[in-house]
């Protein structure tokens, strides 16, 4: 009993400390983003509240660095490329859920091969092919996301339609349901799940793309949240409290994000990782 | 229900196919192909994928233009032999020029025709050069101009830049090469170790405690769901010299003689990456085992429990074996993640201090798109590749085919 008492004790120390080493630095990135520039270095610059709290920082990031314009165009490459990813995932992954073809064990090695080798072997001729087509600097980037999201979404599809029973499709079928009416108007709503946790573990992973986002799009107007806030950092000075008002703007999103919708990124990262 | 696939059935298949070939596949063939080339695209003469050789039509015609241009001046000086030499010489210009007059601007070359171009650039030369030494008295108004001339219409003649496999050799040498394989070495290893170990301890205690798993799931992805070039520049604030809390504290400690030393030495950079990184995927980690630990039948514990196996006992012969495909997994996608490291080290510390923590993605970056040098950059890229694919093969060998298996 007095075992127990104490291996419980050690869990919740550990637990606590995790917590602790997690959230500090987000809760430092708050402080900081109040403080004025002279608490940042000096003498507060490790005081934990702010002597002078201002909104400073918040309103030059705001109305004078561009980041709510870096936030749209995030916003919308990660819209487009989550719209397309799941139609083209959903349809092959449905196919290769059910149909037995030459070549699928060549084509699923394929698509596990795309998402494990280095994204930089890609970066060089991506470049020279935006370059040569006069599309840099612009949303086209979001088909080159595809080598980054569309692997784990097919392989997340493909999981999800395994576990719909195909009995449920010959029913429909022997309702008179043809083969498209059986998927959209079967098959898809009982995989919407699958399709809601591919849809947002793609819309993350693009939200996130920082390599071709910062050679591709080197232009501020097409600047993404990551190669935004990087920008700040100009060689001449460091303004600490530009980049943390600016992290705490964009942490936000993600932190909504997460706590709306935790079951469904667990479920997709697991996707792959247990057999069942 | 494992039918057969029609024409249809491919047309579902057949955008994946698309965007994999042309955004992937197509990519990596290339990078494949850029390795075999001295590929610069800060030099006009290697600024493509030169195989054979070729002209830089659009100005050789100009420059031909010009011969014409200058004798026409000259042969006014000349008596009649010398004029009917340099009429001769610019029919065959003309001549010339009608051959190259229309196309691209830069032309592929044989190299019959480029030998044929090299003999006529040498052939005028030479014919004007006799014209000019047959009158030394003559003050001719373009006699300098005209070798100046013929140089650079040799350079229009651009040679071949392939090299083969001649890079690759270049990379046994390059100590900068040995120095970034090392350090990704000793990131993946020492990184991955620790979220290991430490993920291990978290999806215990998570799928042990029932109350507050959700406060603790939900923390455990907030530092994983943050766009990672973010988090390093938020990491890079906490390690600043000047104002950094997380160096103050190891100052404090006593870990680092100075908050400065943390980036600013070579050990001090590495470790502060190598923390970073372990803050940030450890929680996946954990997640990924804890999704192995809950498959675990129950009933296999309770029989180890009534056989009187202590708690270190069942975790080493329970526990361990059961998850051991778990593991795997969770180490194979977080090894290729650590090999891989970009952003991280990008913002973090950049490579330095003098390329204490240059791993493989950082050095190619730097020479392929900094430097423009595409042709070594490919070649460190694929070296990289290489290291992956042997990365994974390993895996996968001792995972077994289950991995892409079709059940």
């Amino acid at each position: 009993m007095k075992n127990n008492i104490a291996a419980k004790l050690l869990s919740w120390t550990f637990i606590a400390l995790f917590l602790a080493v997690s959230l500090f630095p987000f809760f430092w990135v708050v402080i900081t983003s109040f403080k004025p520039g002279s608490e940042i270095f000096g003498r507060n610059a490790f005081g934990v509240i702010p002597e002078n709290p201002t909104l400073e920082s918040y309103r030059r990031i705001i109305f004078e660095k561009g980041i709510p314009k870096a936030i749209g165009n995030s916003f919308i490459e990660a819209a487009i490329t989550t719209v397309y990813v799941i139609v083209v995932s959903s349809l092959s992954a449905y196919i290769i859920a059910r149909y037995r073809f030459k070549g699928k064990i060549l084509l699923m090695s394929l698509i596990l091969g795309v998402s494990m080798f280095p994204q930089m072997i890609i970066v060089g001729p991506i470049f020279n092919m935006f370059y040569k087509l006069d599309i840099l600097n612009s949303y086209w980037i979001t088909l080159a996301f595809s080598t980054i999201t569309l692997p784990s979404a097919v392989w997340i599809m493909v999981a999800h339609f395994k576990k719909i029973p195909v009995s449920i499709e010959e029913a429909a079928r022997m309702d008179g349901c043809g083969p498209w009416r059986t998927l959209w108007q079967v098959v898809f709503p009982i995989a919407a799940p699958g399709i809601f946790t591919t849809a947002i573990m793609t819309f993350i992973a693009a939200w996130n793309e920082y390599l071709l986002s910062y050679t591709l799009n080197a232009d501020k107007m097409y600047h993404t949240v990551p190669v935004a806030i990087n920008a700040l950092r100009t060689q001449f000075s460091i303004l600490w409290g530009e980049i943390t008002a600016a992290t705490v703007v964009v942490v936000v999103p993600t932190l909504i994000i997460v706590l709306l919708f935790q079951k469904q990124i667990v479920s997709g990262l697991m996707s792959g990782a247990v057999k069942e | 229900m494992r039918r057969r696939m029609s024409a249809r059935q491919f047309a579902f298949v057949f955008p994946l196919l698309l965007l994999i070939g042309v955004f992937s596949l197509f990519p990596i063939f290339s990078s494949f192909v850029y390795t075999l080339f001295d590929y610069r695209t800060n030099d006009q003469a290697a600024a493509g994928l030169f195989f054979g050789g070729n002209l830089n039509r659009s100005l050789y015609y100009e420059d031909l233009d010009y011969i014409i241009y200058f004798l026409e001046d000259d042969v006014t000086l000349v008596d009649e032999t010398g004029k009917a030499e340099f009429s001769a010489i610019m029919q065959d210009v003309s001549k010339e020029m009608e051959t190259y007059a229309d196309g691209e601007d830069t032309i592929k070359l044989g190299s019959t025709e480029s030998r044929q171009i090299s003999a006529f650039i040498d052939d005028v030369e030479r014919r004007i050069a006799a014209v000019y030494e047959k009158h030394p008295e003559i003050q001719f108004y373009n006699k300098e101009k005209i070798p100046v001339l013929t140089k650079e219409m040799r350079s229009c003649i651009i040679p071949s830049n392939f090299t083969g496999f001649e890079a690759y050799g270049k990379l046994l040498s390059d100590k900068r090469f040995g120095n970034s394989l090392l350090n990704t070495f000793i990131f993946t290893l020492v990184s991955v170790s620790f979220e290991l170990v430490l993920g291990m301890g978290l999806a215990l205690i998570m799928n042990k405690a029932v109350k507050g798993i959700g406060l603790v799931r939900a923390a455990a992805l907030i530092p994983w769901a943050v766009p990672t070039a973010v988090a390093a520049l938020m990491w890079s604030y906490l390690y600043d010299g000047g104002s950094g809390i997380i160096a103050e504290l190891f100052t404090k400690l006593g870990l680092i003689s100075s908050r400065q030393s943390l980036l600013n030495t070579a050990g001090g950079a590495m470790s502060a990456a190598i923390l970073a990184d372990v803050w940030k995927t450890t929680p996946y980690m954990a997640l990924l085992l804890l999704a192995g630990l809950q498959v675990i039948e129950p009933g296999l514990y309770e029989s180890s429990s009534i056989d009187g196996a202590g708690k270190v006992r069942t975790f080493f012969s329970i526990t361990l074996p059961m998850l051991k495909p778990s593991i795997l997994v969770a180490l194979l996608f977080r090894t290729l993640d650590a090999f891989r490291v970009y952003d991280l080290i990008a913002v973090l510390t950049g490579g330095g201090p003098g390329g204490a923590t240059e791993t493989l993605s950082i050095y190619s970056y730097k020479v392929m798109i900094s430097q423009s040098n595409y042709g070594y950059g490919s070649v460190i890229v694929v070296a990289m590749f290489l290291c992956v694919a042997l990365i994974a093969f390993i895996f996968i060998k001792v995972l077994g085919a289950e991995l892409i298996s079709d059940e």
